[in-house]
């Protein structure tokens, strides 16, 4: 029993020491960390009840514990409000309209001036382009309607031009970019700006009490084609029974670098 | 176009708020659209969009904070009033051949 209690004592000394070597890290740590006091205070208090080696060793592991922990949340807070600090200062600096046309760049779309009694909408022409639009591709022609994911920079009503072409056909010639066709144009009209359907997503884990239930909505923008440019095309009016009649047809493939 | 038409009720702030701040710079950044204020009491507020297909869209603005119920009106007007569905396609067209449509007899 004896022994026991030496022991305890020597332990509790030894761990006083160590908190006592601690204690200037955790001074300049207290120092840098400027938390309000209640974590402080209610070791204050607690450590009064105890015997003073025990005092010290409670003072300074709670203290330490505060510390630490105050110190990782102080960090994640910082880190948290950096990040939220950032994204807001990436959505506000879009303001300017160079960085407008950059982010436009990467969406592959140039936006134009608002259309005013405008006749945008032609009447079918035998024309289609492969197009482009952020890392999703649309065969597309004159009059059609595209769902795509929400574009910035532009609202309802205005006219974009797709920079991105890849292919351009005709019922007389096809126009393969390599990868993209630096003169070819698709001129296209936002149509509306809407979310989608709302889908659940729903997580089970059989057995093990585990349900989560999340709703989603994606945000979605419709743009109507009015023009492809950067082909010749036919002035055939119509189109659809000779196309299907002709099993071979004289295409010409221009392939440009 | 598009008709808007918010309803208000007498019982929260917030629908006030915006209706001082909010809704004369979304009238003037929307000379197209007709927006009209209506109290109805004994209702909670909300955003009624009224479009040309005859659809009606309401949306609930009840606790919200100004910027929310803008957020709201600003969706109300960039959408159009087609039912809410899941796409099919992404793609909607007319014409999908040009070239004509692909068979195993085509020969190129």
């Amino acid at each position: 029993m004896a022994h026991r209690r030496c022991l305890h004592s020597a332990l509790l000394h030894a761990t006083a020491l160590i908190s006592l070597k601690k204690s200037p890290s955790l001074s300049i740590v207290k120092a840098l960390t400027s938390k309000p006091n209640p974590g402080i205070t209610t070791s204050n208090l607690e450590p009064s009840w105890f015997i003073p080696w025990s005092y010290i060793r409670h003072f300074s592991s709670r203290k330490s514990d505060d510390s630490e922990n105050e110190a990782e949340m102080e960090e994640s807070s910082d880190g948290e409000g950096e990040s939220d600090e950032m994204a807001s200062d990436m959505v506000r600096d879009y303001s300017p309209e160079e960085k407008e046309a950059e982010a436009a760049a990467i969406g592959y779309k140039v936006v134009g001036p608002l259309q005013r009694s405008d006749r945008v909408f032609k009447d079918y022409e035998p024309v289609f382009a492969v197009v482009q639009i952020g890392s999703h591709q649309f065969k597309v022609s004159n009059g059609d309607s595209i769902f795509t994911e929400r574009l910035k920079f532009c609202e309802v009503n205005d006219k974009l031009i797709l920079n991105k072409v890849l292919l351009l056909g005709s019922p007389t010639q096809t126009i393969i970019g390599r990868p993209i066709l630096p003169d070819a144009a698709v001129h296209a009209v936002v149509e509306e700006h809407a979310l989608d359907a709302k889908v659940i997503i729903f997580k089970k884990k059989r057995r093990k009490n585990y349900r989560r239930t999340k709703g989603h909505r994606q945000e979605l923008t419709k743009l109507r084609i009015t023009a492809i440019q950067g082909i010749e095309k036919p002035e055939i009016k119509t189109d659809g029974k000779p196309l299907k009649a002709a099993v071979k047809k004289p295409e010409k493939i221009a392939a440009t670098a | 176009m598009i008709m808007i038409c918010a309803d208000g009720c007498s019982m929260i702030d917030r629908r006030m708020a915006f209706m001082e701040s909010e809704l004369p710079t979304f009238k003037e950044k929307n000379p197209q659209l007709e927006v009209v204020t209506e109290l109805i009491r004994g209702q909670h507020p909300h955003l009624k969009g009224f479009y040309k297909n005859k659809n009606e869209r309401v949306v609930c603005v009840k606790n919200m904070t100004p910027e929310d119920i803008l957020l709201y009106a600003t969706r109300l007007r960039n959408a159009l009033g087609r039912k809410v569905v899941k796409l099919r396609t992404r793609h909607v067209t007319k014409h999908p051949s040009v070239q004509g449509t692909w068979t195993t007899d085509v020969k190129f």
